[in-house]
C-alpha cells in the first residue's frame, strides 16, 4: 500500500480537455480517484489551468452554482463551483469578467441522455492572477503537451489505452500546440 | 440487505466474532433507509463499526480473505526462512528490540531473533496475548508472517500463543558481532542494515517522546541523515556541531524516508576533526498548487518552538504563545509535487507583509484566518522557483523568486520541435 499521496495537477488545453471521453479508476474501492485520459495520455484527476474567465453564471435553483467559462488559447473550460465549493465560488461571485484566474480543481464528466461525454472543472482554489502567469502556463501546458505527443508511441499502458480508445491523430494535437506557442508571440 | 448482512455475519465469524444477525441488519437498515446513504457506503460503515466495537485491525478483515486459520500446527521455521507472506508459521527466537509503538492497536512491537537473522514483529492488541521481555527468549506459536514495504514480518494475532524458554538463543543480528561498515550517509539507502558513520550533527530536534533520547540530524561531505538515539541505549548525548564516529546503527525506514536508530548494540565516539556537511541544496520550478493549513500566523511555543494547535503545545500544553509568520506550500510541476517550507523571513517577502502588519491585520479582523487567506491570494496559482535544502518531504526554502516572463527562446524551440516532427 502506497498510503496517501497528493494527485498532481496535470496540464492540458481545453481543446484537448474537451475532446476527452474516457475516465475510469484505479482499484474497485469506491474511494478511489477518478481519472480522464486524454487523448495524448494524460491522466488527469486533478489539473491546474490558466486563463480567462469569459462569463460566470449563477445557475442554481435553491443554493448558488456557478458556472464560469475560463478560456484558453484552443477553447474553453467550463467550471463549476456550489455549495461544496465555498472559497472557489466567493470568488467566482466577486471576481468581474474578463479577468486572468489560476484553477486549481478537479475534472468532472457528465454523460448526456445522447451518450455524449462533457467535461468540465470544479475548482479546488480559483485566484486572479495576471497575464504573465497565464502566459507562463501557456509555455508550460504547450511543452507538457507536446512531450506526451513526442511519447504517443510508447508502449505504456496508458498510452497504448488513450491511442487505442481515440485512435490519436498526433498532428491534430501539434497544431494545437503550435497554436497556442503561436499567440504566445502575438503577444509581443 | 439480508445478503449483504449475511455476509458480514459470515466474516467476522471467520474471524472469529460472532455478531447476531439482527444487529447488523439493524444497523444497515438505519443507514440505509433512515439516512439514506448507499448500500455500499453503508456495508462499508457497519463492517466499521463492528470492527471498532471488536477492536479489530481493517487488515484483519480485508487480509487474506478466509484463509484466516492456521491448519493445524503450523510448521517450525527460522526467521531466515520466513520469506513470504500470508504464512502460517511458528518459531523460537529471542527478542532483540523492543520499539516504542505509537498504535493503541498494537500491544507490543520490536524484533524477534534467532541464529539466522532478525524479524520484525507486531503483537496485536486484540491478540491478548502476554507481554514479551528485551532479550529474553520465547516459542512462538502460529503466527502469520506479513508484507509490509517489500518487507516481511509476522503478525501475532488471536490464533497465536507465546511460550516462554528457559535457553538462551545465539542471536544473528547481522552486524554488531562484527564491526558494520563505514558508509557515507548517501549511500545509506536501504532499511535493516548495520552500518557505522562518521558525521556532524547538523541540528537537533525537540523530541516530543520520553523514550526517545535525541534526534537530529547528521550529516556528512554526501548529505545529511535523521538519527534517533533511543532512550533504552543508553548512549551519551550528542552536541549540535560536534563532530561524531556512529558505530553500529541500524537504518530503517519511515514514511519512505531512510533514517538511522542507535540502540543498545550501537556507540557514539567524539572525533576531533571538522566535517564539511554536503549541502544537498534542491531547486525546484512550478506552479504554488495549495497552501496547507498551519500557514500564515501561527503561534508557536516559548519552550521548545513548536507550533501550537488552538493555543496549546503538543509537549507543554497551554502556552502564551509566540506569533510567527509561515507558509507550507505544495508546489506542482505537472509531474510530481514538492512541499516547501517557508520561514518568516520569506513569508514576509512574498507576502509583503511584515509579522507586525500580519498581527495587526488578526487584530482588525479578530481572526488569524485573514493572514492566511491573504497569502493564498497572493501566491496560490503563480509560478515560482524555490531552493533550498531537502528534509523530509520538505524543501526549507533558502530562496523563492516568482517566476519572471516567458521565455520567448524557449517558445521559439518548442515551435521549432513542433513544426520538424
Amino acid at each position: 500500500m502506497a498510503g496517501y499521496f497528493r494527485e498532481v495537477a496535470k496540464r492540458i488545453f481545453a481543446q484537448e480537455f474537451r475532446e476527452s471521453n474516457l475516465t475510469f479508476k484505479d482499484g474497485d474501492d469506491q474511494y478511489a480517484p477518478q481519472y480522464l485520459l486524454t487523448p495524448t495520455a494524460a491522466k488527469v484527476n486533478r489539473m491546474f489551468i490558466v486563463g480567462t474567465l469569459t462569463e460566470k453564471e449563477d445557475i442554481g435553483t435553491d443554493s448558488e452554482y456557478w458556472r464560469g467559462r475560463v478560456s484558453d488559447p484552443t477553447g474553453s473550460f467550463l467550471v463549476y463551483a456550489g455549495q461544496y465549493q465555498p472559497e472557489a465560488a466567493q470568488i467566482l461571485v466577486e471576481c468581474e469578467t474578463p479577468a486572468f484566474v489560476a484553477i486549481v480543481g478537479k475534472q468532472s464528466t457528465y454523460t448526456t441522455a445522447e451518450g455524449d461525454v462533457l467535461t468540465s472543472v470544479r475548482p479546488e482554489s480559483i485566484q486572479v492572477v495576471d497575464g504573465n502567469t497565464r502566459d507562463l502556463w501557456v509555455l508550460d501546458t504547450a511543452k507538457q503537451t507536446l512531450d506526451r505527443i513526442n511519447s504517443l508511441k510508447d508502449d505504456e499502458n496508458d498510452t497504448v489505452k488513450a491511442v487505442e480508445h481515440y485512435d490519436t491523430d498526433a498532428e491534430h494535437y501539434r497544431v494545437m500546440v503550435k497554436q497556442a506557442l503561436e499567440s504566445l508571440k502575438e503577444n509581443q | 440487505m439480508k445478503e449483504t448482512a449475511k455476509q458480514i455475519k459470515d466474516k467476522f465469524f471467520e474471524l472469529g466474532v460472532d455478531i447476531p444477525i439482527g444487529d447488523i441488519e439493524e444497523r444497515l437498515d438505519k443507514l440505509v433507509t433512515k439516512f439514506k446513504v448507499p448500500m455500499d457506503e453503508a456495508r462499508r460503515s457497519v463492517i466499521n463499526y463492528f470492527l471498532k466495537e471488536h477492536n479489530m485491525d481493517r487488515s484483519d478483515y480485508f487480509a487474506g480473505q478466509g484463509e484466516q486459520q492456521p491448519q493445524g500446527e503450523s510448521p517450525q521455521m527460522n526467521t531466515a526462512d520466513i520469506l513470504e507472506a500470508d504464512r502460517w508459521v511458528s518459531l523460537r527466537g529471542k527478542i532483540v528490540q523492543l520499539w516504542d509503538n505509537t498504535h493503541e492497536s498494537i500491544s507490543q512491537v520490536g524484533l524477534i531473533g534467532d541464529e539466522t537473522g532478525t524479524i520484525k514483529f507486531t503483537k496485536w492488541q486484540n491478540a491478548e496475548l502476554p507481554d514479551v521481555e528485551e532479550g529474553k527468549c520465547y516459542q512462538f506459536m502460529n503466527v502469520m508472517s506479513k508484507e509490509w514495504n517489500g518487507r516481511i514480518n509476522i503478525d501475532l494475532n488471536k490464533n497465536s500463543s507465546i511460550e516462554d524458554l528457559d535457553e538462551d538463543i545465539d542471536i544473528d543480528v547481522q552486524g554488531p558481532s562484527t564491526e558494520s561498515p563505514q558508509v557515507n550517509t548517501a549511500d545509506i539507502t536501504e532499511a535493516d542494515r548495520w552500518v557505522s558513520l562518521r558525521g556532524k550533527i547538523v541540528q537537533l530536534w525537540d523530541n516530543d517522546h520520553e523514550s526517545i533520547s535525541q534526534v537530529g540530524l547528521i550529516g556528512d561531505e554526501s548529505g545529511t541523515i535523521k538519527f534517533t538515539n533511543w532512550q533504552s541505549a543508553e548512549l551519551p548525548d550528542v552536541e549540535e556541531g560536534k563532530c561524531y564516529l556512529f558505530s553500529n546503527v541500524v537504518s530503517n525506514e519511515w514514511n519512505d524516508k531512510i533514517q538511522i536508530n542507535l540502540n543498545k548494540n550501537s556507540s557514539i565516539e567524539e572525533i576531533d576533526e571538522d566535517i564539511e556537511v554536503g549541502n544537498s541544496s534542491v531547486t525546484f520550478t512550478g506552479a504554488l498548487v495549495d497552501i496547507q493549513s498551519g500557514s500564515g500566523l501561527i503561534k508557536r511555543c516559548p519552550e521548545c518552538n513548536r507550533a501550537l494547535t488552538k493555543g496549546a503545545c503538543t509537549e507543554h500544553g497551554k502556552v502564551e504563545g509566540l506569533y510567527d509568520l509561515r507558509i507550507k506550500a505544495i508546489m506542482d510541476d505537472g509531474i510530481v509535487t514538492q512541499e516547501a517550507l517557508l520561514n518568516r523571513e520569506l513569508t514576509e517577502q512574498v507576502g509583503e507583509m511584515t509579522l507586525d502588519d500580519a498581527i495587526a491585520m488578526a487584530a482588525d479582523a479578530l481572526d488569524q484566518a485573514v493572514v492566511l487567506d491573504l497569502i493564498k491570494k497572493k501566491l496560490v496559482g503563480k509560478y515560482y522557483t524555490v531552493t533550498g535544502p531537502k528534509l523530509d518531504r520538505y524543501i526549507l526554502v533558502d530562496s523563492i523568486e516568482q517566476e519572471s516572463q516567458v521565455d520567448i527562446a524557449l517558445v521559439d524551440d518548442l515551435l521549432t520541435e513542433v513544426e520538424v516532427a
